[in-house]
């Protein structure tokens, strides 16, 4: 507890108020415009964010992410055109509601939903962060590496439409990782004979090929533009009905989101269904659902908000990145030299705890920045569509050159992102490469470390009762998903 | 174990050298303008900056000094701005390719090295040596400490000697990366014993500060490696110290040394700055004095003296000769060991290989991908002609984007890419009037971007060739 206070004794000095009101706004602006996601803008920021104090830095990208969640609803009922992934649900009653003129209420039971669940979410993170601190400790080698490997399951399994797509999404990413000089040996591995390959790809230029490149030239594959955007109609403020609908998703939303952000299953996306699932089953009006329910806004926003902060706890506590931004954000901590896990806590104190405090005061400023401010929001979806991504195409090169003023680096980012474009094109799930880039090296570490430890006794993954338990976990999660996978195949044959 | 083929090195310097000429930049530091008022501004930008890369993860001995370096440079000199980079791996080598080739000629950039990463670049192969680089000067050294958990059945140095004695293997030593002053000092105590240095089981972190959770966690017999990374850990009791690698006990650690456990065996591990190759005269002299400057101050000495480290500051040119000598002294060391390991990798008894993992996971990445392609999973979306173009013209500029960019410079290839992703994404067939204004738009947002990253971040960015 005195810990945490320390925590806002740090995030409340102003420069990092500043900082963190800068990470807010830019992250709502990016979650509502389409295209670009809080990954990728934390990837676009590295470079430039180098020289900065980490403490500021890291403040300013965790209100970038949760900024993005908020912002992300905005265009999805707004527009229809979801601007987060976190947000698609959103945008089926979301959007019914702005039709029908309940524009309003959808943004104000999205954005106090977001509050509420941010809030709770941060206090969650507080109390479960240092006891799952004391859990990592126990975690060896082996642990660590069977962990990662239900990582690898969960997001493949639950990301795209087939698992076979989702294993070779993570596969690459995974290939892609072992490129450069092995840390264990010295020794080079996939470099081709090419002396720029030895730095390995650096995650930052994958972020931007996949997300910036990638989303682009998807979008440009679509076609003209023909969506339009609604203007918000109707009071923000919400009816007695509408609140009395709103608090018990809110709550519910929360509750899904949070522990579903902390297990490695790929990101927001999932609660967010499952939120609406659940809310649909327990309404007195599941007819509503689809044409406008308010509900169906609520839930799952709340439920990507949580999310969002459940996805901090294994990112700080194990260094266990669970969503596309929080392995750029694990890429954000390595830049400044952090290493997050159980130590971080330890030698770090109050950068940690002033980070998570800034959560909290982050909460505040986004429910301000979102609710008397939403106009100004809508106004950034007059930039045409044309410059918008032509603007984002020119920053994403910016930053990727900027990384290591490197020609080579622009070359990486052009091919990984005609791969992503290739991706989305087959309905692959682009969150496993970057998770795979991120993890696998460190996965094939500890695999090696817990071999040389038990002197190549491939039974240390069974004997210790940690990994045991996740190993099998893992297979069985593996063994369902394809399993799933043949039936639905047979079903439609 | 394998030393470096000279050929090699030679052969990946000539390719560098010609990678380099190819990306060569003009920089271009006249733009200084208001932009650089954008609150960004004030928190990047300052009169005297200097990069120090430590090449090992936070928390080890490299990290150490380079981070005790940062804070006594801003007390004795308020103004400057020091920035610590942790590059981690491959004893240091990682990092110094990383340093050789991308700080090259930057006066105002140190790289954190010692005897690790002497040995490390003999032991790994690395192409970049540390030749490659400008020696400034030599700071500190370090014994090395032998730690066990405070709840191991060890006592004595005695104790873990006497068991490593009857089952070699059987006792897991863990420290900094393989070949590092650690793995050496565990490497000569076995031979000292006249154990074969094949039955020795060491397991390489990427710092010491990485080894410390796992000896933690009762998954070592032992740690090995300088008293500062375990200090704090032995202060609270969590570890117990065995013995210290010095000539003769040292002031302020409570351990014997090995030579009065009958080990004849000493071994220091010293630390230095070195700064990127391509410096003139002037701006060596220019490091050496500040790095001077540091040494001599008061602060440093109160650090020397909290940290546990040993004042060995070396500079100019004896430190130029002591690190050839080192050189050479520690290949001859390495050639020893490696006679008696000869085919035996550094991770004993593991079937694996550093080339395993990453031919399984490649073979199944090829497997997969012709799995999906068979069973037709893709689903095939339909595009329309028209997006085919918009997407196609995309792709074809942003592979043509680093050519652009290197020969026109940032301004006139961002402009470029913008007008032509902007025109695609309008569908239509371009005229005159949209093209115009796409262009500028275009310019205007590029040059932007130029003025805000040169003048305000600091980031150089290419100019035409023809500036």
């Amino acid at each position: 507890m005195g810990e945490l206070l320390n925590g806002f004794a740090v995030a409340l000095t102003p420069s990092n108020l500043l900082w963190g009101l800068a990470g807010t706004t830019m992250g709502t602006a990016v979650g509502v415009l389409p295209g670009i996601g809080p990954a990728l803008t934390v990837a676009l920021l590295l470079p430039v964010t180098y020289g900065l104090d980490p403490t500021a830095a890291l403040i300013m990208f965790a209100g970038i992410y949760y900024g993005a969640m908020y912002g992300g609803s905005t265009t999805s009922i707004l527009l229809n055109t979801p601007g987060e992934s976190a947000t698609i649900v959103t945008a089926l009653d979301g959007h019914h509601m702005a039709r029908n003129g309940r524009a309003g209420a959808a943004l104000a039971t999205a954005a106090i939903g977001s509050f509420v669940a941010g809030t709770i979410a941060t206090c969650a993170l507080s109390l479960t962060a240092p006891l799952m601190v004391k859990l990592a400790l126990a975690f060896g080698s082996a642990d660590y590496f069977a962990l990662m490997v239900l990582a690898f399951v969960m997001v493949t399994t639950m990301l795209g439409a087939s698992p076979w797509l989702g294993w070779c999404s993570l596969l690459l990413g995974l290939t892609l990782g072992f490129v450069g000089i092995d840390g264990l040996s010295g020794q080079s591995r996939f470099t081709l004979g090419i002396p720029y390959l030895l730095d390995g790809i650096d995650p930052i230029i994958v972020a931007i090929g996949l997300f910036a490149v990638g989303e682009t030239l998807w979008v440009a594959s679509r076609g003209p533009e023909v969506d339009g955007v609604l203007p918000v109609r109707g009071s923000l403020m919400m009816t007695a009905a509408e609140w009395s609908r709103s608090w018990r998703p809110w709550l519910r939303g929360t509750a899904i989101g949070f522990p579903l952000g902390a297990l490695p299953a790929g990101g927001a996306e999932l609660p967010t269904l499952m939120s609406y699932a659940i809310e649909k089953r327990l309404s007195k009006h599941p007819e509503e659902f689809g044409r406008g329910a308010i509900e169906a806004v609520a839930g799952p926003e709340a439920a990507n908000n949580a999310s969002a902060a459940g996805t901090l706890v294994p990112l700080l506590t194990l260094g266990l990145p669970t969503s596309a931004t929080a392995a750029v954000l694990l890429a954000a901590f390595q830049q400044f030299g952090l290493q997050p896990g159980p130590l971080l806590f330890e030698h770090e104190t109050a950068l940690v705890w002033g980070v998570i405090a800034s959560l909290y005061i982050g909460s505040v400023m986004l429910l301000v920045l979102n609710l008397p401010l939403v106009g100004l929001w809508v106004k950034l979806l007059a930039i045409p569509r044309h410059w918008l991504y032509a603007g984002i195409l020119v920053v994403a090169s910016l930053g990727a050159f900027s990384v290591h003023r490197a020609a080579g680096d622009l070359l990486l980012m052009a091919i990984i992102g005609l791969v992503g474009f290739a991706m989305r094109a087959a309905g692959a799930p682009v969150a496993p490469v970057m998770i795979g880039l991120i993890l696998g090296p460190a996965a094939e570490q500890h695999l090696r470390r817990a071999l040389a430890i038990s002197q190549g006794d491939w039974t240390v993954f069974l004997t210790r009762p940690l990994s045991a338990s996740l190993i099998v976990v893992s297979v069985l999660l593996a063994g369902w998903g394809l399993a799933r996978s043949a039936t639905r195949n047979k079903i439609e044959a | 174990m394998e030393v470096a083929h000279p050929a090699n090195c030679i052969g990946w310097r000539a390719v560098r050298a010609h990678a380099y000429l190819l990306h060569r930049e003009r920089y271009n530091h006249g733009v200084r303008s208001l932009l650089a008022l954008v609150f960004l501004w004030p928190a990047l930008a300052s009169a005297q900056s200097l990069t120090i890369t430590a090449p090992a993860a936070p928390g080890g001995g490299w990290d150490q000094t380079a981070r005790v370096m940062q804070r006594v440079l801003a007390e004795i000199d308020p103004g400057s701005n020091v920035q610590v980079e942790n590059v981690p791996g491959a004893a240091g080598t990682i990092g110094l390719a990383r340093f050789a080739q991308s700080e090259r000629g930057n006066p105002d950039a140190l790289l954190v090295t010692g005897l690790v990463m002497v040995s490390g670049v003999i032991i790994n192969g690395s192409p970049v040596s540390l030749s490659d680089t400008t020696p400034i000067a030599r700071l500190t050294g370090e014994y090395e400490v032998i730690v066990v958990p405070a709840t191991s059945p060890y006592r004595s140095i005695s104790d873990l000697v006497a068991a490593f004695r009857t089952n070699p293997g059987g006792i897991s030593w863990g420290g900094g990366s393989a070949g590092g002053t650690d793995d050496l000092l565990i490497r000569l105590l076995a031979e000292q014993m006249g154990l074969p240095a094949s039955t020795v089981n060491y397991i390489a972190f990427p710092g010491g500060g990485a080894a410390l959770a796992a000896v933690l966690g009762g998954q070592l017999s032992a740690a090995v490696s300088g008293y500062a990374e375990f200090a704090g850990q032995i202060a609270s009791g969590q570890l117990r110290v065995l013995a210290v690698s010095a000539a003769s006990r040292v002031a302020g650690i409570d351990a014997p040394t090995l030579r009065e456990a009958g080990i004849n065996l000493d071994l220091a591990n010293w630390r230095a700055v070195v700064a990127p190759p391509g410096l003139s005269d002037a701006e060596q002299t220019a490091l050496i004095e500040r790095v001077t400057r540091l040494t001599s101050s008061r602060q440093w000495q109160a650090a020397l003296a909290q940290n546990g480290w040993d004042d060995l500051s070396l500079s100019g040119a004896p430190f130029r000769q002591f690190l050839l000598a080192e050189q050479a002294r520690i290949e001859d060391v390495l050639r020893r060991l490696s006679a008696t390991n000869h085919d035996t990798p550094a991770s004993l008894a593991v079937a694996i290989t550093p080339l395993s993992v990453p031919y399984a996971i490649g073979t199944m990445l090829l497997i997969t991908f012709c799995g999906v392609i068979i069973r037709s999973a893709v689903a095939r979306p339909q595009f329309d002609r028209v997006g085919r173009r918009m997407a196609g013209s995309i792709g074809l500029a942003l592979l043509l984007l680093p050519v652009a960019f290197m020969s026109l410079g940032f301004v006139i290839a961002s402009t470029a890419l913008f007008a032509l992703v902007a025109g695609s994404m309008r569908g239509a067939s371009p005229r005159a009037a949209t093209v115009a204004i796409d262009l500028l738009v275009g310019a205007a947002f590029s040059i932007a971007l130029f003025t805000l990253f040169t003048g305000g971040l600091g980031v150089s960015l290419p100019s035409p060739w023809f500036l």
